[in-house]
């Protein structure tokens, strides 16, 4: 595969450290509450146990995610100065770290305490090595949920308005918002739609509900409207 | 010559499924859609198959899978005209025919690389397809060999290959798997009733649906994807003349392609291998084999046929697992499979068995498919270039169009969409970062598959040698501890590699503070001051006067 990490030593590439640190910890969030979430049945064999597959879905993403983040080319954060320097600052968070194991094994017992301390390694260890691309990829990211909020709204608005309007209303200010404004733009694009939804709803008649809208129609423009478009 | 009987009595029967007006629609539909869907760069076959999947429901079996291999088939026909014209790969398995494609456009050989990739695809897809057609029967009797204990095995292997073949993300490839087995374990556990993972929500009781995490992972993403993005200039050159030499051409490398159809045909039936290695292994042979090596990469016509001819061997191979044993080797028969299921076909050992004529018509109709797509194109190309000059943002806005379709008509939920959306702005996020959403997919249907079969299979175990005490069960768990030996030694060898770059090129750090640093201990060391001292003996400094 023609796709690979870059393996600059300097910097890494942008939002991989960020990504598999929020995987890993979804992944350890979902470990831990695997006791809570699935059973596991006296008397059955152990592979047709219901928690055997989701362990081992669940324990392999914990694992394989674990390494991969382990083995990112990346680089440590510029610490301040003076905390580079300190030597008390180091034991004092060795210290932390011991407290803060022993404490909740003991409070939480062993078990329950591991994926909270792994936890908690795992935010310390990406604030130690998340570098300032990652903030700058993280903001791409959220910038997608406005595509993924206009999908939401055309899913919304079809059982109220009707397939027909919404997709070609959809396709016209889709295509205006992503600065396509000249009128063969704006022709394709509800060309486009018309087609979609004959092609769909009339000729192949896939499962799309009426709108509610449809009901004011009159007598048999309703019901025709209902069952193509 | 009863094997050759037999398949000639087959496919008299099997050609009267194929005659019916549906198939022969579907047949022109799926051809012509797919290379169109090819020939434009950023909708995939994966993306056109899943937005298309649920519409398929609703036809019969033999017609929707017929529009679904059509699209399968015939998009990497049409992937290569982008690959070859505009360096740009129509799909992302005609990355290879760029190295070779584009250097002959440049060349101003555009027709001749074109026509070449024309009749290099058509021979890999009847080559794999006879072959697959004559195996057939031969599969017919092996088939039945696979017991539950076997397509378990099949289901590991593959999973593991496919886990194995993205170099450098194995693991990460690994999570993603394993994050596709437990997104497959959510809801209710068919055979004691427990719920799994529901955090007590009665829209996770069901289960995620496959189609909907299809359609997020690469319909949905894909549009997000093009919808960020910003527009590609376009410069397309005219095409005249006919398109018929390549078939010459091709005559005159009869072992290249030979080969390099077989090299696809092999590794499209081992599940979870597929075009990248296929054409990986033919590309590398023809160059080792090639009197002139050194063009390889610069417009070599050789290079060209082994990567076009190894991948469109591809489709048809991977046919195999899929019906014989119900295994898919990828996501595209993974979606496939999803057919199957909706019309209560089990692909399988008894599909062979009692449905035999359904199968060789399936394959009858990738045969047909094959000549459809190359006199299509042999008139078409001209025309059928511009869709190259489509806007990227306007294909988003119509795969999004189109991805409600494909969500929404599958059960009428907003659910549903949710999910959906939510995938699609993870796989936009695994696509940004180049990391691999296929073992996802794969992880969900062949995880699915190994938790049924392991149940069954460990009813009749005693000791754990009982579970490879057949022969096929034997061969399977040797080929997947071969594997993983290998994947391990070649790890080991580039750590050992890396580690050797690293002691070679180590040099001097070139950032800033570490010049400055450098400067100034040359300036103040003993050393330092004596080569200044030297130094300006020989170059006095510049005066006025001098």
């Amino acid at each position: 595969m023609s796709d690979e990490i870059t393996e600059h030593p300097d910097r890494p590439q942008r939002g991989q450290v960020l990504f598999a640190a929020l995987f890993l910890i979804c992944a350890t969030l979902l470990l831990a509450a695997i006791e809570d979430q699935t059973k596991w049945l006296k008397g059955k064999d152990f592979f047709a146990q219901p928690r055997f597959w989701p362990a081992i879905g669940v324990g392999g993403m914990v694992l394989f995610t674990a390494l991969h983040f382990w083995h990112l080319p990346r680089k440590p954060r510029r610490l301040p100065r003076w905390m580079r320097e300190a030597d008390w600052f180091q034991w004092a968070e060795s210290l932390f770290w011991a407290v803060l194991a022993i404490g909740l094994a003991l409070w939480l017992g062993p078990i329950a305490a591991a994926p909270m301390v792994f936890l908690v390694a795992i935010i310390r260890v990406t604030w130690l090595y998340q570098h300032w691309t990652d903030r700058r990829e993280a903001k791409i990211w959220a910038s997608v949920f406005e595509w993924a909020g206009w999908f939401l709204a055309y899913v919304l608005l079809v059982p109220l308005i009707g397939y027909l309007p919404v997709t070609i209303a959809f396709s016209l200010i889709l295509t205006w918002r992503v600065g396509y404004r000249s009128r063969l733009m704006m022709w394709s694009a509800g060309v486009f739609a018309v087609t979609v939804v004959l092609v769909f709803k009339s000729f192949l008649q896939v499962k799309i509900p009426g709108a509610a809208l449809y009901e004011y129609l009159p007598g048999a423009l309703r019901s025709f409207f209902i069952l193509n478009f | 010559m009863d094997l050759i009987y037999d398949f000639l009595a087959q496919v008299q029967a099997s050609s009267s499924v194929l005659a019916r007006w549906d198939v022969v629609l579907a047949l022109l539909v799926g051809s012509v859609g797919g290379v169109l869907i090819g020939a434009i760069p950023g909708v995939g076959p994966a993306v056109a198959i899943a937005i298309l999947l649920p519409a398929t429901f609703s036809m019969d079996p033999i017609v929707g899978l017929t529009v679904l291999l059509g699209i399968y088939g015939s998009s990497m026909y049409g992937g290569s005209i982008p690959a070859i014209l505009i360096n740009t790969p129509g799909t992302a398995v005609n990355a290879l025919t760029t190295y070779d494609g584009y250097p002959m456009t440049t060349r101003g050989e555009a027709r001749r690389a074109l026509s070449l990739a024309y009749s290099s695809s058509f021979f890999g897809g009847i080559f794999s397809v006879v072959c697959l057609i004559f195996f057939a029967p031969i599969l017919a009797k092996i088939a039945p060999m696979f017991g539950s204990r076997e397509i378990f095995l099949a289901a590991l292997l593959g999973i593991i290959l496919v886990v194995t073949a993205h170099r450098k993300h194995t693991l990460i490839a690994a999570a993603m798997a394993c994050f596709g087995i437990w997104l497959n374990t959510i809801g209710l556990h068919p055979a004691s009733y427990s719920k799994r993972y529901t955090f007590d929500q009665s829209w996770l009781s069901g289960g995620v649906n496959l189609i909907v995490v299809v359609l997020g992972l690469f319909a949905l993403s894909q549009a997000f994807t093009l919808l960020h993005g910003d527009d590609e200039k376009v410069r397309l050159t005219k095409l005249k003349g006919s398109f018929f030499q390549g078939f010459r051409e091709l005559a005159r490398h009869p072992r290249i392609a030979g080969i390099s159809a077989t090299f696809g045909v092999v590794m499209g039936m081992i599940p979870g291998v597929g075009e990248f290695t296929a054409q990986f292994m033919s590309y590398t042979y023809a160059q080792k084999s090639s009197k002139r090596p050194e063009d390889f990469g610069h417009g070599s016509s050789e290079g060209l046929i082994a990567a076009e001819t190894a991948n469109n061997a591809v489709p048809g191979a991977a046919m195999v697992p899929l019906l014989a044993l119900g295994i898919p080797g990828e996501a595209l028969t993974a979606m496939m499979l999803s057919v199957f299921y909706v019309h209560n076909v089990i692909p399988g050992p008894q599909l062979f068995q009692n449905d035999m004529d359904f199968v060789v018509a399936l394959y009858l109709a990738l045969l047909i498919l094959n000549v459809l797509v190359v006199a299509f194109l042999l008139v078409a190309t001209n025309q059928l270039i511009k869709v190259v000059k489509i806007p990227n943002r306007f294909l988003g806005v119509c795969i999004l169009v189109l991805s409600f379709v494909g969500v929404y008509s599958l059960r009428n939920s907003l659910t549903d969409c949710i999910i959906a959306a939510a995938f699609g702005i993870f796989g936009f996020v695994m696509k940004r970062m180049q990391l691999p959403v296929v073992p996802i997919v794969l992880g969900m249907v062949l995880g699915g598959i190994m938790e049924v079969k392991l149940r069954s299979a460990m009813a009749r175990v005693k000791t754990p040698l009982d579970f490879i005490d057949r022969p096929i069960a034997a061969i399977l768990f040797g080929m997947i501890v071969l594997v993983l030996a290998l994947h391990f030694r070649r790890v080991w060898l580039d750590y050992k590699e890396r580690k050797k770059d690293e002691w070679q090129i180590s040099h001097a750090s070139t950032s800033f503070p570490a010049i400055l640093s450098r400067r100034r201990n040359y300036i103040l060391t003993e050393r330092g001051k004596k080569l200044r001292a030297k130094r300006k003996t020989f170059s006095r400094r510049l005066t006025d006067k001098d």
